[in-house]
């Protein structure tokens, strides 16, 4: 591993983890309450069809009886589309624009180490929550699925976590460019959620009106876990547009951070 | 070829020119002051030359490479040691694991013989160090892998008066191993005591480059002196008795001449009082580069408020583009005077 990128993983281990634990003990509970909301007979289509087409369409309420839909609901249109994408543009945000806030990055930079390797092996550390929340939540999701006596496809559950690492990666770029634009993490950072978050809203609200071509600005048209888990189709195409757009992301990033005064 | 040439150096931030046509030169093996008060450029100047603020118009060389160059940077810099005013550190590691990071980019071939020498906690997190702990892992991070140059800016500013002295030392030490160092400071008492040579900028400028001993020379001793009966002007008569005034029974000047000629005319009275200390800064400029005596106040004023300005300005470059306030911004601008506000009380306490 690069020098940079293991010195910033190593500090990116223990939040990692936390959030890691925090995410798979979530979806134990929700799925641990998914019996009692199949039994109970109240008749949630007809709830999920009266919610407004913004909503429906944003965390693309649908089947929400079976486990898939159930899953896709609660756990993945929610945590892992908007919370980890939020993450993601936060921790993106905060690469580097701190450390050339605090002057930090003055002392990293004076050694002989060139301002695109600085950021890129900067943004390859965010691959620590990508990876660890990938690898692990999925076991803490099929165990508990097995354990309320329901079944998921194995395959599904790794497409929907395989499909996920573009999407938070292009949420990640999009808040390594606001970093190198802004040299202060805090409006970086927030900028960075508040991106990622506007454009959910715009995949949203646009879904299903003449503007629904706006929504193709955002990444989250591009990975849909409902369509992965409920109906076992896997979006490649989106998640090669979204690896794409990540990757222009980063070198937009180096591109302004090479010519900026630190 | 000197170690680190400036040639025609110019930076401005939108408007604000913070240097202008700046050229000098650090030879092989000698420790170069750059003085100057808060705000002149001393910090730029340092940016400018280790890449991290590309020039407006002129260049800098490390070892022959320009520094524009990005490869030929990379290149100087593995045998260039930094160290910034008030260092920033990561707070969530040990000062080991922050030197072991270090050590992977750049070497540690001097590592454990530094670590001899200045002993911060390394095994503790550095959130928790002092300033001058940081001071200390500042210092084993600058020198660790045997740069031949060394950049410090305001590099006595964190340390209290002992530490002070022992960086003295370990400064003339480096000098006899050969390593070429480059020190800021807007003290000049602190300068004179481990610079040979001396560029002063001021405003931007360079105003002076001379050696250290001719540069005390022409900038004499601030004499205070109570006699009995006190002394009027012109009683002395002594060459070199320069901006003489009376303050109640004490006669102030300067005075540039020759000691033992002011010694034997003191000694013919009868003194109550006497202290001879080092000029400030200030008044070093005021007499030997041509600034007009009554401009003296609004010229340490300008000084000041332009301190202010220049950080400020930086900041806003920063901000311009996301349009961020400029005063409440960038807390390093900040805390990068308040040091410098603390070494030049201590170095004017030194030298009374």
């Amino acid at each position: 591993m690069p020098d940079v990128t293991r010195y910033e993983a190593g500090r990116r281990v223990r939040g990692t983890l936390a959030l890691t634990l925090g995410l798979g003990v979530f979806g134990l509970m929700m799925i641990a309450i998914f019996p009692s909301i199949s039994a109970s007979g109240v008749d949630f289509e007809a709830y999920a069809e009266s919610l407004p087409p913004a909503i429906q369409a944003g965390f693309n309420v649908s089947s929400i009886t079976t486990i898939e839909g159930f899953l896709a609901v609660e756990l993945y249109q929610f945590l892992w589309l908007l919370l980890l994408g939020l993450y993601l543009a936060y921790a993106g945000g905060g690469t580097v624009a701190g450390d050339v806030e605090s002057g930090r990055a003055e002392l990293l930079l004076a050694a002989p180490i060139s301002r695109a390797r600085f950021l890129l092996e900067k943004f390859l550390s965010l691959f620590v929550p990508v990876v660890v929340l990938n690898l692990v939540v999925p076991l803490f999701v099929y165990g508990g699925v097995i354990a309320v006596g329901e079944s998921l496809s194995a395959v599904d559950l790794v497409a929907v976590h395989v499909l996920s690492v573009p999407y938070l990666l292009v949420c990640g770029s999009l808040g390594l460019v606001l970093s190198t634009l802004v040299f202060r993490s805090d409006v970086a950072q927030r900028g960075g959620i508040a991106l990622v978050f506007a454009l959910f809203l715009l995949d949203s609200i646009t879904a299903d009106t003449d503007y629904e071509w706006l929504g193709t600005l955002s990444p989250t048209r591009y990975y849909d876990p409902t369509e992965v888990l409920v109906e076992s189709t896997y979006d490649v195409a989106g998640a090669t547009v979204l690896l794409v757009a990540a990757i222009l992301l980063v070198y937009a990033s180096v591109a302004v951070f090479r010519r900026r005064d630190l | 070829m000197g170690v680190l040439s400036v040639r025609g150096l110019t930076k401005h931030y939108g408007d604000t020119v913070a240097v202008e046509d700046l050229s000098f030169e650090v030879e092989r093996g000698e420790v170069f002051g750059f003085l100057g008060p808060n705000g002149a450029g001393k910090t730029t100047t340092i940016r400018a030359v280790l890449g991290f603020h590309a020039p407006t118009e002129g260049t800098a060389e490390l070892f022959g490479r320009d520094v524009r160059d990005e490869s030929a940077l990379l290149e100087a810099k593995r045998n260039v040691g930094y160290l910034p005013s008030s260092p920033a550190f990561d707070g969530d590691v040990t000062g080991r694991r922050y030197l072991d990071f270090h050590a992977d980019l750049k070497g540690d071939s001097r590592r454990a013989e530094l670590l001899d020498l200045f002993t911060p906690p390394l095994d503790r997190k550095i959130r928790e160090y002092s300033t001058g702990n940081k001071q200390m892992l500042g210092l084993v991070q600058t020198f660790m892998h045997d740069p031949d140059l060394v950049v410090m800016d305001e590099p006595t500013s964190g340390l209290d008066p002992l530490k002070q002295e022992q960086f003295n030392q370990f400064v003339r030490d480096e000098r006899a191993r050969g390593t070429t160092l480059f020190l800021s400071s807007h003290v000049l008492a602190e300068v004179r005591r481990i610079c040979d040579r001396v560029g002063i900028i001021r405003r931007g400028h360079l105003v002076a480059l001379e050696d250290v001993e001719s540069l005390l020379e022409r900038g004499g001793k601030r004499v205070r002196v109570q006699t009995d009966p006190p002394l009027d002007p012109g009683d002395l008569g002594v060459a070199g008795v320069v901006d003489f005034e009376r303050l109640g029974p004490e006669a102030r000047f300067t005075f540039t001449g020759d000691y033992d000629a002011l010694l034997d005319a003191l000694a013919a009275r009868t003194v109550l009082d006497l202290e001879i200390e080092e000029p400030p800064l200030e008044d070093v400029f005021m007499h030997y580069y041509g600034a007009a005596p009554d401009a003296r106040e609004d010229d340490t004023e300008a000084d000041e408020s332009r301190d202010d300005t220049e950080t400020r300005n930086d900041a806003e470059t920063h901000d311009d583009a996301e349009g961020r306030d400029g005063a409440e911004t960038r807390n390093d601008a900040e805390t990068r005077d308040d040091p410098g506000a603390d070494a030049g009380t201590r170095g004017d306490a030194d030298g009374a």
